[in-house]
């Protein structure tokens, strides 16, 4: 699979999808970063075109001889994080030290799966952080509990031009903006191109339709034995949504009309027989063919991961990270194993994620926002607004966005991706044209505060009825397409 | 001659029913060894092993190339993960003493009550105390958030300490009245006898005799913090408070986990925990005994 090719999937997708009209609002059309103009060779070709100085940038928003004190909580990177990324981390933190040596910061890394209960739980005591920076399903959940105080990239020196129109969507409730993005992610399909040409596939060919990832999987499992898609149903673990929503929509369905140009999240689609078709693909590979992990119902993507590099799992949705938590892998590998570990990576391939019966092509539009709180649900009781704001624009400006985005992510600052850090990035990760090619088949999760709950309990119960036979897939479509109403409705 | 043979074919037949259940025990107790065993050598041997070969199936079950690097990691104070790790590990190591040291002052004084006193709602307390942990912790979690947080204790130990004593103090009594129950009163009367007042008593006679029990107390105060999660993962913040169990989330992340670092900490955490059992066992195991057999 070449460059080339992405980039026409990218093209005919860009102009095919209703859904990109909806990522490209009017105003973004004159953006500094040209959105109607999205492709691996666009990006490509803006890469490392502008320098930015963003200490003197953030100076405008609060000086930088400002004296203050600011409690931050942040979804961290840890021990199993890229090598690269965690140095990231660590010099965003020196640096704004540096920037701002009369700032006392107490900062907080969180774990992905325990950040948003923390935080809610914190809430409930008024001991939250002055500023938080939460994954993306966080935002209007909490703006619309009244904890977050409006922020717009405007307070801090960007336009809202600068980023996403599909990420801006996420941090407004009732037009208001209650926070920034500060990354957003496509993810990718990932396949072991020796499992494939074992099993009788071609090697360089991803699977093009959610049908065929059924065949392939089967056909994968009967062959050799090893599990052949990477299905996760884990409950309470952003990583299953992140993994079904696409196979939902591809096949035309939804938990609302979200995937349409223009959502209005009021008919609940989830029991829609295209919504039953998708729930159906993942019991046929779980029932009736095996050929997922049998402990699919309690994965997420991190006990994929060792299953794919053993290779005993043949395709899966992946980050561009997974690559980088390769190369770490095989650099500190000892003896024989740093040749196995090179085969894996020579192996892994990288594609589009695959299409519905009708050519439809989508991915779930993730990342983070950064929020300030009210002061009344602060530790204290007071918010220092111009130190919160001082970390907001450092970490939103387009080099940092773009840094500490750098194995995993791409810059929530579309400037960022116009840096020389960028340039650097499209030449070291192999695999980044087609995450970024997938961005434009993004769809962003409802806008809802009951998203959270949707996503995290609602869908990944929906598919453990399902497959654990608890209910059949009609009854499981109906059950959570009902709970979903009653939680619209006020219940639950 | 007959007679004398059935006899010896009869007690043949016993001891190959003897040998029979004798070696059924073994087994049993072989696989009871190797259920409780084997995770801990595996998660060893994985501690031992590269990012790489802990993700290789089939496994390999003696690493090809071992490696202490998760270890050196772990214990460099140079570094920052090593830094996290022997901050978090003196954190857990303060919470637990000083949550052991206050349970067995409360709970000696407490249980000695309830043995020898006779006083009104002396069983209705008896019993009260134990209605605390008739509950799942998680009940009392976000209440106990915000009385810490009304009481200011947020992101202090000492909101984990108090909160450790009403989970460790009940069971703490129980089982050091069962032990003053079996130490004879007579013992206490002979010393009050010969001019011992009755806390001189308590102190020279009975906490002596006592001790097997205030050890397995102990032991079970300081394992039951020790290993204390969820209070700790919601009341503490801060990254220089964290304990043990909280710290080494760390080594999962988003889309993968550290498993020789992982394993390697948890080791590590381990050990205070067996050292301390392997030291202190037969007092342990006495005071399970005599606390539970009446004299």
């Amino acid at each position: 699979m070449t460059r080339i090719s992405f980039g026409r999937a990218v093209l005919h997708g860009t102009v095919s999808t209703a859904l990109m009209v909806s990522l490209m609002s009017g105003s973004a059309l004159g953006a500094p970063v040209d959105l109607s103009k999205w492709s691996p060779e666009y990006v490509r070709s803006i890469a490392g075109t502008q320098d930015f100085d963003t200490a003197g940038d953030c100076a405008k928003v609060t000086p930088l001889d400002y004296k203050g004190r600011l409690t931050f909580w942040y979804q961290g990177v840890f021990e199993g994080d890229p090598d690269l990324l965690r140095q990231y981390y660590k010099e965003f933190f020196e640096n704004f030290r540096k920037t701002y040596p009369n700032i006392q910061l107490e900062e907080q890394a969180l774990t992905y799966n325990d950040l948003l209960d923390k935080f809610r739980t914190a809430l409930l005591g008024n001991a939250a952080p002055m500023a938080v920076r939460l994954q993306i399903l966080g935002g209007t959940e909490f703006a619309s509990k009244g904890y977050l105080q409006p922020l717009k990239p405007e307070d801090v020196g960007y336009s809202t031009e600068d980023f996403w129109p599909g990420a801006m969507k996420a941090v407004t409730w009732e037009g208001t903006t209650y926070g920034i993005p500060t990354n957003n992610e496509t993810m990718a399909f990932i396949w072991n191109a020796d499992i494939f040409k074992r099993a009788g596939l071609d090697p360089d060919k991803a699977p093009a339709t959610w049908d065929d990832v059924v065949k392939y999987s089967k056909q994968i499992h009967d062959k050799l034995g090893v599990a052949g898609y990477g299905l996760v149903a884990r409950k309470n673990a952003g990583n299953t949504p992140y993994r079904f929503m696409p196979q939902l929509w591809a096949y035309g369905g939804g938990v609302f009309d979200e995937a349409s140009a223009n959502p209005t999240y009021k008919e609940v689609q989830l029991n829609s027989p295209q919504s039953k078709t998708a729930l159906q693909a993942s019991y046929d590979m779980y029932v009736r063919d095996k050929s997922v992990p049998v402990s699919a119902l309690t994965n997420q993507q991190a006990d994929n991961q060792p299953l794919f590099l053993a290779g005993q799992l043949g395709m899966m949705i992946s980050h561009p990270s997974d690559y980088n938590v390769m190369l770490d892998l095989q650099k500190k590998a000892t003896a024989t194993d740093k040749d196995k570990a090179q085969t894996v990576i020579d192996n892994m391939r990288y594609g589009l994620i695959p299409t519905g019966p009708d050519g439809k092509r989508a991915v779930v539009f993730g990342g983070s926002n950064i929020h300030i709180l009210k002061p009344e649900y602060v530790e204290g009781g007071k918010v220092d607004e111009p130190a919160a704001k001082a970390i907001i624009c450092m970490w939103t400006s387009p080099e940092w966005s773009l840094k500490m985005a750098y194995a995993g992510s791409n810059p929530g600052n579309l400037n960022g991706f116009k840096t020389k850090w960028m340039k650097e990035r499209l030449d070291s990760i192999k695999f980044l044209d087609v995450t970024t090619s997938m961005l434009p088949y993004g769809i962003p999760f409802p806008a809802l505060p009951q998203s959270p709950e949707i996503m995290n309990i609602i869908v990944p119960d929906m598919l453990q009825n399902a497959l654990t036979g608890a209910m059949t897939v009609d009854q499981a479509a109906d059950d959570a397409a009902k709970k979903v109403k009653e939680l619209m409705d006020g219940g639950l | 001659m007959s007679a004398i043979a059935g006899t010896a074919s009869r007690g043949q037949a016993r001891r190959r029913r003897i040998d029979g259940w004798r070696w059924s025990g073994r087994i049993f107790l072989v696989f009871i060894l190797l259920y409780t065993a084997l995770p801990m050598i595996w998660m060893l041997i994985t501690s031992i092993k590269s990012g790489f070969a802990a993700m290789q199936f089939p496994p390999q079950w003696w690493p090809d190339q071992p490696t202490l690097a998760s270890y050196q990691k772990l214990l460099d104070p140079q570094n920052s993960v090593g830094q996290d790790f022997l901050r978090f590990f003196w954190n857990s190591l303060f919470v637990s003493t000083a949550t052991t040291i206050l349970s067995v002052i409360v709970a000696v004084p407490a249980a000695y009550a309830f043995s020898r006193f006779t006083f009104p709602g002396r069983n209705f307390l008896f019993f009260a105390v134990l209605l605390r942990n008739m509950f799942p912790a998680v009940i009392f979690l976000v209440p106990l958030f915000i009385l810490m947080r009304a009481i200011g204790l947020v992101n202090t130990h000492g909101s984990l300490i108090l909160t450790y004593l009403t989970f460790g103090l009940p069971l703490a009594i129980w089982l050091l009245k069962g032990f003053y129950d079996n130490i004879p009163v007579q013992l206490e009367q002979a010393a009050r006898i010969d001019g011992a007042t009755r806390f001189q008593a308590f102190v020279l006679i009975v906490m002596p005799l006592s001790a097997p029990g205030i050890i397995a107390t102990a032991i079970y105060s300081f394992i039951g913090a020790w290993n204390e999660y969820i209070y700790a993962y919601t009341f503490l913040s801060k990254n220089e408070q964290l304990t043990l169990p909280v710290g080494i989330q760390r080594f999962f992340s988003e889309n993968t986990t550290d498993f020789p670092g992982l394993m390697a900490a948890s080791f590590m955490m381990s050990v205070p925990v067996v050292v301390l059992f392997l030291v202190l066992q037969r007092y342990f195991v006495r005071a399970l005994t005599e606390g539970a057999v009446k004299h």
